[in-house]
């Protein structure tokens, strides 16, 4: 909502049309001459090679699958293997015009692009480039197989070729020497130094991640271009629809410039879709989609209709003619663009697919207009190439795919990991744990202004950093340093430290944050480093995902905790999980931001840290003073770890109640995992997962002045990492513990920390630890709330009823057995 | 007619927002949608425009104040106008909106309290509190559970410690049941733990007993009116035993003779039980004091002898009574004896012969128990325990003669009669037994 642009009521309901352009259907068309003088006569045999050696890598695994025996080579592989033997030609005929910096995502069925790009890599770097990055990666392990087991005849690119093929069969393997130590596998192969970036199991999840690949390029003036492959079948994703949407908004080109200051070239990313017919069965022209062509999407994203075509997808001739065209228009700063590239999967979905859902015929029909075979009579009518030479090139290849089986499945040559004796192999992997202040520090942070100078920070200098002054007085709402001014402090600092941070999500900019969080930083920060997103949580976590995975960190905000289950795929599986499955050769700098708010009834007012929490590979933290605030966004943003930040919206504007000398001023870091003691005591534990910190030392007054127990209130500050030595500590001491928060209690992180609890201070309890959650309900209305969150009240109810008689003390609350029981039978 | 200008409120947290700058100063003309000043919460910033045209009459906060919300800013109105009237009520600054804790009054009601009764007691016990009694010997036996549902927690343990209420770590492993201690500050000591047999009965919180394995049964009425009775006993009653013996040679002589030709003449089979109920019989009346009742602070002296036999039934103990044992024959006493005991063991005993007892007789001497403690039957004042035979040496005309010795163990009230008058009742019973041939002439 900048102001600089005008919504004329006048214009909005001006009366006209819409027009479109035609959307070119594969009309390519030029002529074997004309071809002749575009390619030379080594590149056109290329192109076969390359089409043959992946027809030939998933023919040996379509065997090994269903045959157990390749080529008279026994091999059982129980893991995934989904093929694209059909699709050769669109994969050589996208990878031909691309070269390093451009960076390829891809699906579930990528082994023929990573192939295709692999060799098209090789190809373009020279010797010296393509050795050092072969030894440098995994110090060496994967090269070291091929040099010493099979004879490359001295020459660097047919070494890099045996190296391509053995790391991605490897990887198929789970051997410890594939690309990702096995740890990736089939549907995630990957590797980075020829571009190859991650693909991805979950199908349309490239789409997202592509683009933050390209919002990297984009912010931080990167070379290249980024492609996004997918399926047709993944078109009715709404990742992949957030994504072609965000791709093309229109601030791009028309704010992020800012007035000549910076680029205002469009976003460098393809969407390109092999549109092989078949979402698994699903036929997407015809039964599961609406749009006839995949191509028509484009108008519908931007005036430019995103520059969509149909190709033939069975040429590899036509597809290396649209992309270098599609590639041409990115550099220029006219992205996005989309391609709609048709081929056909002869093969099977997987080797499992009995292909119901097509007939014999058809399957007969599309083998017959084999892309390899129609090239190869086009290079023998052109006399390109005899076909005793292209005999020749297949026999080699079938012979140097037998000989990477046998490396890939050798036990000796190609372990797995073992978990046995390294135990730790895999946990090592979870988390990063670097503290790297800044991801580039070669580069100066695009900036309008000097720090100091940012109004905000300004703002923030007059203000005063402690709840109350100095003669206990509350200190005005509007003088306060409060939970907000915690978190802009280290994400002002970083933004001026790290010039790859940006900060995007819903109002980010000119609202400043739903919360006011980012007030005033506009004038500060220019748009590529810090703009408002569209209303589309799937691109905007996935895409921080792919801008960290190039090397960027990012913080992203989904407003509204509950707004998480919108991007559960992107948190869930992408954000938490790369940095393992890629054998810790990606990191995750990625702070998540998550606000837990209240008042706003079922949908709006959810403390949904259990699920972050479940995830393995997430960070989750929930500060709730402006110090604990500061101290773990500064950790946060330090860190190299996905971390999901929760916030709580009760506590936005509390001021410094805790620490003595109020909020620290400068660098300030506190680190993750530890707990924090509020309020010491000793007859009972009082441990608080976020806001209702302050409902508890309201209980914990009570509790001494009515009836003289005293309580100790443990702020737990993280999530994960938690480290329970001082909760131990405390229970030891008091006997008694309560663990307290606003999330619903079934199946609560206040559940998991009871259970650990009573395991590691069993002997110690005077009772059994007890939850106070909030009830398994929907959050009612405002005016309702009481009934639902844990009050102060409840607290002391739990505490006498479950724990510690209190002689006089009336229970407002049912805490009972009977109660517990009746309410688990109902679910309730 | 002058307006009020107020401060509006943006958003329903907001409190009071900060004047940022005005636009217009007293006695200035205002046109109505002019902007008359900025302001800003925590968030955003705005502008107020004037609602109306007229003269800017009064402002009450200047640029930088915090202005409540709702509270007016300033006046439009016209010349002459009162403005004075729409002046904010005093400055002083409304404490924080942070409504005082609601707390749950602890409305005391003392019923609710819910002091824990002995029903509630479930022998639970926190693993806190178990190892701090473990750590101090504290008596768990008398802790009183303040625990939800009678769970024993670390307070209760603290108060035994408190009080002193220790075990000591020998007499632990025996600690069955709650004992007064005798040791300093009431500890208990190894000594303090010879209760009779029948108390391990009584329902208690045991100290932690080895091995998971046990089984709970319920006990069944009669157990619960004999642990009843038998606390009753022990802890309302003054209560020693004495232990004596006497040479059994012609009572088992009769005996002897009594299982040869006592059928010929008719006579039952009379047995040792049989013979010391009625030299009993015979001499008690001569010791008021031991056949007596005490009640409450009188004593019922009685003139007749009603015996009660203390039986071993399958359902436990019980003491059917031989009414007016004085007045029966040896074999006739003997008849009887065998009818009630019968009856009790068959358990068709008519409840009328299951009370009214003036003393007790339990024999335990069929089970080689050589010396006891019986409890009394309250209200009675004593009860005989007959023990078993052992061969003892005594001296006839100088030589060590070896000889059968009985057993009997008397237990009597110390609040009835003291040591002298039991031994009297005694040594009277031992003549009698040791010349059973003359008492039956009597």
């Amino acid at each position: 909502m900048p102001k600089s642009q005008y919504v004329d009521p006048g214009k909005a309901f001006e009366a006209g049309y819409i027009h479109f352009e035609d959307i070119p259907v594969c009309q390519y068309n030029k002529t074997l001459k004309e071809e002749l003088k575009l390619y030379s006569k080594e590149d056109m045999i290329r192109i076969y090679r390359d089409m043959q050696i992946i027809r030939e890598f998933e023919t040996m695994l379509n065997d090994v699958k269903t045959k157990s025996n390749y080529n008279g080579v026994e091999y059982n592989n129980p893991g995934p293997a989904h093929l694209s033997i059909g699709q050769e030609a669109s994969a050589v005929g996208e990878a031909y015009s691309l070269d390093i910096n451009d960076l390829s995502f891809g699906s579930h069925r990528s082994h023929g692009e990573i192939l295709a790009k692999g060799l098209s890599s090789i190809e373009k770097l020279d010797d010296k480039e393509l050795y050092d990055i072969m030894k440098e990666f995994l110090d060496g392990a994967v090269l070291s197989v091929v040099e010493k087991h099979m004879n490359a005849g001295g020459n660097v690119k047919e070494l890099a070729i045996n190296f391509l093929l053995y790391g991605a069969l490897a990887e198929i393997f789970a051997r410890k020497t594939g690309f990702n130590r096995g740890l990736g596998g089939s549907m995630h192969a990957f590797f980075i130094p020829f571009g190859l970036m991650p693909n991805n199991a979950i199908v349309g999840a490239s789409a997202p991640i592509a683009l933050g690949a390209a919002l990297y390029k984009r912010s931080n003036h990167k070379p290249g271009i980024v492609i996004s492959n997918c399926g047709d079948g993944a078109t009715g994703r709404g990742p992949v629809l957030e994504s072609l949407n965000f791709a093309s908004m229109d601030q791009i080109t028309k704010l992020w410039g800012m007035d000549g200051k910076f680029s205002d070239g469009g976003m460098p990313i393809l969407f390109n879709v092999f549109n092989n017919h078949y979402g698994m069965g699903g036929q997407t022209r015809g039964e599961t989609m609406g749009f006839d062509m995949v191509a028509r999407l484009g108008a519908g994203f931007n005036p430019s209709q995103m520059h969509a075509e149909r190709v033939n997808g069975y040429d590899p001739l036509a597809v290396i003619d649209a992309v270098s065209r599609k590639k041409k228009l990115l550099l220029e700063g006219k992205g996005p663009a989309l391609l709609d590239v048709v081929t056909y999967r002869v093969s099977g979905h997987s080797p499992s697919d009995s292909s119901t859902y097509r007939t014999a015929e058809e399957i007969e029909a599309w083998k017959a207009a084999d892309p390899i075979e129609a090239y190869k009579t086009k290079l023998v009518l052109g006399k390109v190439a005899t076909i005793a030479e292209l005999d020749q090139i297949k026999e080699d290849i079938t012979k140097r795919m037998t000989e990477i089986m046998k490396l890939a499945i050798n036990d000796e040559i190609s372990p797995r990991m073992d978990l046995n004796k390294e135990p730790a192999a895999i946990a090592s992997m979870m988390f990063s744990n670097q503290k790297v202040v800044s991801m580039d520090p070669s580069r100066e942070a695009d900036v309008m202004m000097p720090k100091e100078d940012c109004p905000r920070v300004k703002e923030i200098k007059g203000k005063i950093r402690t709840s109350t002054d100095a003669n206990g007085k509350p200190v005005s709402k509007m003088k306060m340093y409060n939970v907000c001014d915690g978190l802009f402090e280290p994400i002002i600092d970083k933004f001026y430290e790290d010039p790859t941070l940006i900060a995007y999500g819903e109002d980010n900019r000119d609202w400043g944050g739903a919360f006011g969080v980012y007030k005033k930083m506009t004038e500060a920060i220019p748009y590529h480093r810090f703009f408002n997103s569209p209303i589309s949580e799937s691109a905007i976590v996935g895409s921080a995902v792919g801008y960290a995975m190039c090397g960027g960190r990012a913080i992203v905000e989904l407003m509204y905790a509950d707004f998480i289950g919108c991007a559960g795929d992107e948190i869930f599986n992408q954000m938490a999980k790369w940095q393992a499955m890629s054998a810790g050769i990606l990191k995750m700098p990625i702070v998540l931001r998550v606000s837990v708010g209240s008042k706003y009834g079922a949908q709006h007012s959810q403390d949904w840290t259990a699920l972050c929490a479940h995830i393995p590979g997430l960070k989750v933290v929930f500060p709730s003073t402006p110090s604990d605030a500061k101290g773990l966004m500064t950790s946060a943003l330090n860190g190299t770890d996905p971390v999901v930040f929760f916030e709580s919206q009760r506590v936005y504007g509390f001021g410094e109640e805790f620490m003595k000398g109020g909020v620290p001023e400068g660098h300030y870091e506190v680190p993750f995992g530890e707990p924090d003691i509020k309020r010491a005591g000793k007859d009972v534990t009082i441990l608080t997962i976020g806001a209702v910190l302050y409902r508890a030392m309201e209980a914990a007054k009570i509790l001494e002045e009515k009836y003289g127990i005293s309580a100790e209130v443990i702020d737990t500050r993280s999530i994960v990492p938690f480290n329970y030595e001082k909760v131990v500590e405390s229970v030891k001491k008091t006997g008694k513990v309560l663990i307290v928060g606003d999330a619903c209690e079934r199946g609560s992180v206040m559940r998991d920390m009871a259970s650990n609890i009573t395991e590691l201070c069993f002997d110690y309890l005077d009772g059994p630890p007890v939850v106070v959650g909030s009830r398994n309900w929907i959050t009612p209305s405002f005016e309702l709330e009481k009934s639902f969150f844990p009050q102060a009240s409840w607290i002391i109810d739990a505490l006498a009823e479950k724990i510690l008689p209190i002689p006089g003390y009336v229970p407002t609350q049912n805490f009972t057995e009977i109660e517990k029981i009746e309410r688990s039978k109902k679910g309730i | 007619m002058a307006i009020p200008v107020i401060m509006p409120r943006q958003g329903q947290s907001v409190e009071s927002c900060i004047i940022t700058s005005w636009n217009k100063k007293v006695g200035d003309t205002v046109e109505k949608g002019e902007i008359l000043f900025s302001y800003e919460t925590d968030k955003s910033s705005f502008d107020e425009a004037a609602p109306e045209s007229g003269k800017l009459l009064a402002i009450f906060h200047e640029e930088g104040d915090d202005v409540p919300c709702l509270e007016n800013v300033c006046v439009i109105g016209n010349d002459g106008e009162d403005a004075a009237q729409f002046a904010p009520a005093g400055e002083a600054e409304a404490a924080p909106a942070e409504a005082a804790p609601a707390e749950a009054k602890a409305e005391v009601a003392p019923e609710a309290a819910a002091p824990v009764t002995a029903q509630q007691i479930s022998g639970a016990i926190s693993p806190r509190a178990r190892a701090l009694a473990d750590k101090t010997g504290a008596d768990l036996l008398k802790a009183a559970p303040t625990g939800p549902n009678g769970r024993i927690i670390e307070r209760d343990v603290q108060s035994l410690v408190d009080r002193g209420l220790t075990v000591s770590g020998a007499a632990s492993a025996e600690y069955k049941t709650a004992v007064e201690g005798s040791g300093i500050n009431g500890k208990v000591m190894l000594g303090d733990l010879n209760a009779p047999a029948a108390a391990q009965e009584v329902p208690a919180i045991a100290p932690a007993v080895s091995g998971p394995e046990y089984e709970d049964v319920k006990m069944p009425n009669i157990r619960k009116i004999i642990a009843k009775q038998m606390c009753a006993s022990l802890s309302g009653m003054a209560q020693l035993t004495l232990n004596t013996s006497f040479d059994a040679t012609k009572i088992m002589d009769l005996r002897k003779s009594l299982k040869a030709g006592g059928e010929a003449l008719g006579l039952p089979n009379i047995t040792i039980n049989d013979i010391i109920l009625f030299a009993v019989s015979r001499v008690i009346l001569n010791h008021k004091g031991v056949n007596a009742h005490c009640l409450e602070d009188t004593i019922r002296y009685f003139n007749t002898v009603n015996l009660g036999v203390a039986v071993d039934t399958p359902k436990g103990l019980m003491v059917p009574t031989l009414f007016h044992a004085e007045k029966l024959s040896l074999s006739e006493l003997s008849k009887s004896a065998k009818g009630i005991i019968k009856a009790a063991q068959a358990g068709s005993i008519s409840p009328d012969l299951l009370k009214g007892g003036t003393f007790t007789i339990s024999n335990l001497g069929a089970m080689g128990i050589e010396s006891f403690t019986p409890i009394i039957n309250p209200p009675q004042t004593a009860i005989l325990g007959v023990d078993c035979v052992t061969r003892r040496l005594k001296e006839v005309d100088g030589e060590d003669v070896v000889y059968p010795a009985m057993g009997l163990s008397l237990t009597f009230d110390h609040r009835v009669l003291d040591g002298a008058d039991a031994a009297r009742f005694l040594k009277d019973l031992v003549v009698a037994l040791e010349n059973f041939d003359l008492l039956l002439t009597k």
